[in-house]
C-alpha cells in the first residue's frame, strides 16, 4: 500500500497514450479543454425581486431591521447582526457619496471592456454600500485617477434608457455637480 | 472526553507555474501526501480520515475530491468532508480535523490542499462567478478587482504611496528567495515592481500573488496518541509536534457593500481578539516568534498586521520597512514569502497552516526556519472582498505545558 | 492500492450531544426564495424553538453545493442566514448528515456550546420534475471524473441503474418485488404531510412509471423535492437550559466509498454505510441490537436490503415510518430530514433503546457515496 511516486505515475499515462496502446517513445504531458455549461434560472426570492421591480420604475428601494437602525440596500430578507427577518420598505434617494472606486485595467473573459471604474455607493440614509459603475474618472494611467474624481464625491445614479429589472437598470453612477 | 489536537506532519511540493508544471493535479497531491507522512512517521492506513476542499466554480470539476482522494496512496476507504467556504478552504481545513480528533471520533486526520487554480484559462473570469450574483457581479469584478477596493480606501486614509506597496513586495520576494517550495523566487526591485502593468488601481501586476500549482499536505492528530508513540519508538521519527492551541473563523456580511469600512479589517480584529484570549496572548508583537498571513495583494499585510495587533491603523507599512517584520527582524512575517509569491488556490490558503506549523515544529526548511520558535500564528482570508477570515494559534507542547 | 478489507477503527467513546431544535421548510418541487432566505427562516425558527439567539451560537454549518447553487463559493451567500455573521462558520460541499457530524464534533469536542447544522437544495434551475431531473443528472456528470467517466455519460441514474441491472442478473430477485417494495414504502407515507408522492401505488403502478435507466423506473427512485433543514445542538450542560426538542446523539459515524474502478459500489454497496455504522455504535458504546428504529436512505429498492443488511439491523427494528427516500428526498438537506424523522419518534422507542438515522449523498449515485450514521437515544 505505498504511494506511487509523482515521477512512477507519469510514466504510467505516457506509457498507455501510444497509438498502438503500448508506446514506446515517451510524449509530453498532455492537456485536456473540460468546462462546464450551465445555464442556471437564479431565484431572486420575495426581497431581491421587489428591489428589481423598483429599479425597473427609477425606484431604489432599500429595507431596514426592526430591532437596529440599519437600512439596507440592497435590501436583505434579513438582519444578520440581530438575525431578524427585516420589515420596513422605504425608497432612497438616487443620490449619495462615492467611498471608494477602483478602475479595473485589466477585465476578463465575459466582463465589461476595460478600463472600467467600479465603486462603493453610500446612499443618503444607506447603512451599506451599493456597488456599481462610476464615470467621470481620467483614464490616463500615468495620474492618479483621484484628481480627476475624488473620494467622497457626491454622485447621482443616471438610468438606463431600457430597463428590464436588472442591476444595470442603473446605468452607472456619475458626479451630482 | 475532549482530547488535544496536534499537526503531526507536513508535506509541501516545490511550486511552479501552471505552464511549466509537468504533474498533474493528482501527482501533486499524491506527492505533498507522500511527504507529510513520511515527515509524520505514520504508515498510510494510520489516516482516519481525509479533509479537503473543492471550490467547484474555478476548477471545471465538481467535487473532484470523490475521484482524487481515491488515488492517493492511502486505500479507498478513508472519509473524506470536503469543505468549500471560497478562498478560506484551506485556512478552515485544519479547523475542522482539529474537531474531529479533539472530539474523538478520529485520531489521525489529513488535510490536503490541492492546485484550485490549475486549469483555469481565465482566473478573473472564474472568480466573477463569486460575486455577488445579480447584484454585484454584472459590474465586472474578478479577485483584484475586489482586493482593490481596500487598497484604494486604505490608500485615502493613511496617504500609502506606491512605494510603500513596491517596499511590500520587495520584503516578500526577499524571503521567498529563500523558500525551497515558493513559485516566484526571484528578488525585485521597487522600480520593477512600480513600472509593472498596472491591473486595478493602485495594483500592478508585480503586487498581486501568481497563479501557482503545488500542493500541501498536514497530518493532524490526537496529541497523546502521538506523544506515547514516540515514547515507544513505535513510529519512526522523533518529530516534536506543535500543538493547536487555539483557532476561530469570522465572516464579514456577502455583499461586498455590507463591509462598510475598506480601509480597515474590523472583521480581522474582531477574531484576533477572540483567538488571541484563547491562547493567553496579551501582546502579540512579544507572544509571538513567527506569523504566516495570506497576503495575496500588496496592501494586504500592512493592514492585516494592524488588524493582528502588531502595529497601530495606518502603521503596517512603517513596521514593514522598519526591517522587524524581516528574517532577522524581531517579528518574522511571512518567512515562506506568502501567498504574494506562491499561491496555488486551496494549497496556497492551507500553506500559512502548513508553514506556521512547521516552524513549531523545528521543521520549515533550514533558509527560512525562525531559530527557537515555538509560537507561532497562521492566518487565512478569502471570500467575496475577504469575507471570510481565520486564525490558528501553534505551541510546542513543552511551551503549552 | 485499494483496500477490500475492514480499516482499524480509531475511535473512542465521545460526549453525548443533545439535538435541541429542528426546522424544516416545506418541501416542495421547487422554491421561490433565495438559497439565504430558506437558510435564514430555518436556522431562525430552529432557534426559537430551543429558546436561543444567535449569539447563543458557538458554530455554524452549512451544507450545499455550489454548482446547484449556481454560484462558486455560494456559501457567501448563506454563511450569515446560517447565523455566522463575525462567528465561526463553515460550509461541507456534501450531505447535511456530513454538517451534522461536524457541528456535533465540534460541541463534543468542548469547543462550543451550541451549534447549528444546516442544510439547504434548491438547485438553481426552473420548470417542470422532468427539466429539474435533467438539471440534477448534468450536474451529477459533471462530479463524476472529467477525462474518463464525464465523457462516457456517467451520472447518478445511471449508476444506480448499473448497481440495479447486476442485482437482477446475479439474485434470484425479479423486478416485480423490488416494484413492490418500492410502492410499499410510497403507500406507507402518502398521507404524511412529510411526503411529496402525495398518492399511492401499487407495484404495476412503479412498473409502469417512466423508465429512467434500465432496470430502473421513476417511482423506483427517490421522490426529489427542494427544501432546508436546520439542526441546533448542545452540549448537555446547555441543553439542560433549552426548551424545546431533547434527544442525545450518542454515536457520530462519516464514511466515503470507492470510486468506480474499486467495483464496491457494485459488488458490496452497503460498504461505506457499514463502516459509518460501525464507528457510530464504536462512538456511541451501544450495539446493533439496542436499535429500535433506522432512518434508511435507500435510493433505489435494489439498495434497500444491502444498506439494512449494513446497519446491523434485524427484523424487529422498525425501519422508514417516513416512507424514506421514496417519500421525500431533499437532495443535500436528506441529512437533516432524516434526523427529524428520527427524532420525531424517539419518544414512542421503548426506553434503552436507540434509533440509527441513516443518509447518503446521491451525487454520483453509489460511486464514492458519503454515508453518515448518527446514533440517537431519547434525552
Amino acid at each position: 500500500m505505498t504511494s506511487p511516486t509523482a515521477s512512477q505515475a507519469g510514466e504510467a499515462i505516457i506509457r498507455r497514450s501510444g497509438s498502438d496502446g503500448v508506446a514506446a517513445s515517451p510524449s509530453r504531458p498532455a492537456t485536456q479543454e473540460v468546462n462546464w455549461n450551465l445555464r442556471y434560472d437564479i431565484h431572486l426570492g420575495a426581497t431581491w425581486s421587489r428591489f428589481m421591480d423598483g429599479l425597473r420604475q427609477r425606484k431604489l428601494l432599500a429595507n431596514s431591521c426592526a430591532s437596529c437602525s440599519r437600512v439596507f440596500v440592497p435590501p436583505q430578507a434579513y438582519c444578520e447582526s440581530c438575525f431578524e427577518p427585516t420589515a420596513e420598505w422605504l425608497e432612497l434617494p438616487a443620490e449619495g457619496t462615492l467611498e471608494v472606486y477602483t478602475v479595473a485595467w485589466h477585465g476578463f473573459t465575459g466582463g465589461p471592456t476595460p478600463p472600467y471604474a467600479i465603486g462603493g455607493i453610500r446612499l443618503d440614509g444607506a447603512s451599506t454600500l451599493l456597488m456599481h459603475h462610476v464615470v467621470g474618472v481620467d483614464f490616463d494611467s500615468e495620474s492618479d485617477p483621484k484628481d480627476a474624481l475624488p473620494f467622497g464625491t457626491r454622485v447621482r445614479a443616471v438610468w438606463a434608457e431600457e430597463r428590464v429589472g436588472h442591476v444595470l437598470d442603473i446605468s452607472h453612477f456619475e458626479p451630482a455637480s | 472526553m475532549p482530547y488535544r489536537a496536534v499537526v503531526s506532519g507536513v508535506g509541501l511540493t516545490e511550486a511552479t507555474s501552471p505552464r511549466k508544471q509537468t504533474l498533474s493535479s493528482i501527482e501533486l497531491c499524491q506527492l505533498a501526501v507522500r511527504r507529510a507522512l513520511e515527515h509524520s512517521g505514520d504508515a498510510p492506513d494510520r489516516i482516519d480520515a481525509i479533509v479537503t476542499g473543492n471550490i467547484d466554480g474555478f476548477e471545471g470539476t465538481v467535487l473532484g475530491a470523490k475521484h482524487l482522494t481515491r488515488l492517493l496512496g492511502i486505500g479507498s476507504t478513508a472519509p473524506v468532508v470536503v469543505v468549500n467556504t471560497g478562498g478560506t478552504t484551506g485556512g478552515n481545513l485544519m479547523q475542522v480535523a482539529a474537531r474531529m480528533v479533539r472530539s474523538g471520533t478520529h485520531r489521525v486526520v489529513l488535510c490536503l490542499g490541492g492546485p484550485t487554480f490549475f486549469g483555469a484559462t481565465d482566473l478573473q473570469s472564474a472568480i466573477n462567478t463569486n460575486s455577488p450574483m445579480i447584484i454585484e457581479q454584472p459590474l465586472g469584478m474578478g479577485a483584484y478587482h475586489m482586493g482593490a477596493f481596500a487598497a484604494c480606501a486604505y490608500q485615502d486614509r493613511f496617504g500609502l504611496t506606491p512605494e510603500d506597496l513596491a517596499a511590500v513586495v520587495v520584503a516578500d520576494h526577499a524571503k521567498a528567495a529563500r523558500n525551497p517550495y515558493a513559485h516566484l523566487r526571484n528578488t525585485i526591485s521597487a522600480d520593477e515592481v512600480l513600472s509593472a502593468r498596472p491591473l486595478s488601481a493602485p495594483l500592478t501586476q508585480a503586487m498581486v500573488c501568481p497563479v501557482s500549482t503545488s500542493a500541501v499536505a498536514m497530518v493532524v492528530a490526537d496529541a497523546d496518541t502521538v506523544r506515547s508513540e514516540r515514547a515507544s519508538g513505535s513510529v519512526g521519527r522523533a518529530t516534536r509536534p506543535a500543538l493547536i492551541k487555539a483557532m476561530g473563523m469570522s465572516a464579514d456580511p456577502y455583499l461586498g457593500g455590507g463591509k462598510g469600512d475598506f480601509a480597515r479589517m474590523e472583521n480581522l480584529e474582531n477574531l484576533a481578539r477572540r483567538v488571541y484570549a484563547r491562547a493567553d496572548i496579551r501582546n502579540p508583537a512579544e507572544d509571538f516568534d513567527t506569523v504566516e498571513l495570506f497576503a495575496p495583494y500588496a496592501h494586504m499585510q500592512p493592514m492585516q498586521l494592524e488588524a493582528l495587533g502588531f502595529a497601530s491603523p495606518g502603521g503596517g507599512v512603517e513596521l514593514i520597512r522598519s526591517g522587524a517584520t524581516d528574517p532577522e527582524g524581531r517579528l518574522p512575517v511571512n518567512m515562506s514569502g506568502g501567498p504574494k509569491c506562491t499561491n496555488a488556490g486551496v494549497a496556497g490558503e492551507l500553506a500559512p497552516y502548513a508553514y506556521a506549523a512547521l516552524q513549531v515544529m523545528g521543521d520549515a526548511p533550514a533558509e527560512i526556519q525562525v531559530a527557537g520558535a515555538d509560537r507561532t500564528l497562521a492566518h487565512g482570508t478569502g471570500g467575496t472582498f475577504f469575507q471570510f477570515e481565520n486564525l490558528a494559534v501553534f505551541e510546542s507542547l513543552t511551551r503549552s505545558n | 492500492m485499494e483496500s477490500t478489507s475492514e480499516p482499524h477503527l480509531s475511535v473512542r467513546p465521545i460526549l453525548p450531544v443533545h439535538v435541541v431544535g429542528i426546522a424544516a421548510t416545506e418541501f416542495v418541487t421547487e422554491h421561490d426564495a433565495m438559497l439565504d432566505e430558506l437558510v435564514f427562516d430555518v436556522v431562525y425558527r430552529a432557534l426559537r424553538e430551543a429558546g436561543l439567539r444567535k449569539q447563543d451560537l458557538g458554530l455554524s454549518v452549512s451544507a450545499s453545493m455550489d454548482v446547484l447553487d449556481g454560484r462558486s463559493i455560494s456559501s457567501g451567500l448563506t454563511n450569515a442566514a446560517s447565523g455566522g455573521y463575525l462567528s465561526d462558520a463553515f460550509r461541507v460541499e456534501g450531505d447535511a448528515g456530513v454538517a451534522i457530524v461536524s457541528a456535533a464534533e465540534a460541541i463534543a469536542s468542548g469547543d462550543v456550546e451550541v451549534a447549528v447544522a444546516v442544510g439547504v437544495h434548491n438547485p438553481e434551475t426552473t420548470g417542470d420534475a422532468m427539466r429539474r431531473g435533467r438539471f440534477l443528472e448534468q450536474v451529477s456528470n459533471l462530479a463524476f471524473d472529467p477525462h474518463f467517466d464525464r465523457p462516457v455519460g456517467l451520472t447518478a441514474n445511471t449508476a444506480y441503474g448499473l448497481h440495479a441491472a447486476r442485482v437482477l442478473a446475479v439474485s434470484r430477485m425479479r423486478a416485480e418485488g423490488f416494484a413492490a417494495l418500492a410502492a410499499s414504502e410510497i403507500s406507507r407515507s402518502a398521507g404524511l404531510d412529510r411526503s411529496v408522492r402525495r398518492r399511492g401505488a401499487t407495484a404495476q403502478d412503479v412498473l409502469d412509471s417512466v423508465p429512467v435507466a434500465w432496470p430502473l423506473h421513476e417511482l423506483m427512485l427517490p421522490a426529489h423535492s427542494a427544501g432546508a433543514v436546520a439542526v441546533v445542538l448542545a452540549s448537555p450542560a446547555r441543553a439542560g437550559r433549552c426548551v424545546g426538542r431533547d434527544a442525545k446523539l450518542t454515536g457520530l459515524g462519516h464514511s466515503t466509498g470507492g470510486y468506480t474502478w474499486t467495483g464496491e459500489w457494485l459488488a458490496d454497496p452497503g460498504a461505506a454505510t457499514r463502516r459509518a455504522t460501525r464507528a457510530a455504535l464504536a462512538t456511541s458504546g451501544a450495539s446493533a441490537r439496542d436499535v429500535a428504529l433506522a432512518e434508511v436512505s435507500a435510493p433505489t429498492p435494489h439498495l434497500h436490503q444491502p444498506l439494512v443488511d449494513a446497519l446491523g439491523i434485524d427484523a424487529n427494528v422498525t425501519v422508514n415510518p417516513s416512507g424514506g427516500m421514496r417519500s421525500n428526498f431533499p437532495g443535500l438537506a436528506n441529512g437533516g430530514l432524516r434526523l427529524l424523522e428520527v427524532v420525531e419518534r424517539i419518544g414512542e422507542l421503548p426506553s434503552g433503546s436507540i434509533a440509527l438515522s441513516h443518509s447518503l449523498d446521491t451525487i454520483t449515485g453509489g460511486v464514492a457515496e458519503d454515508a453518515t450514521v448518527i446514533a440517537v437515544e431519547a434525552a
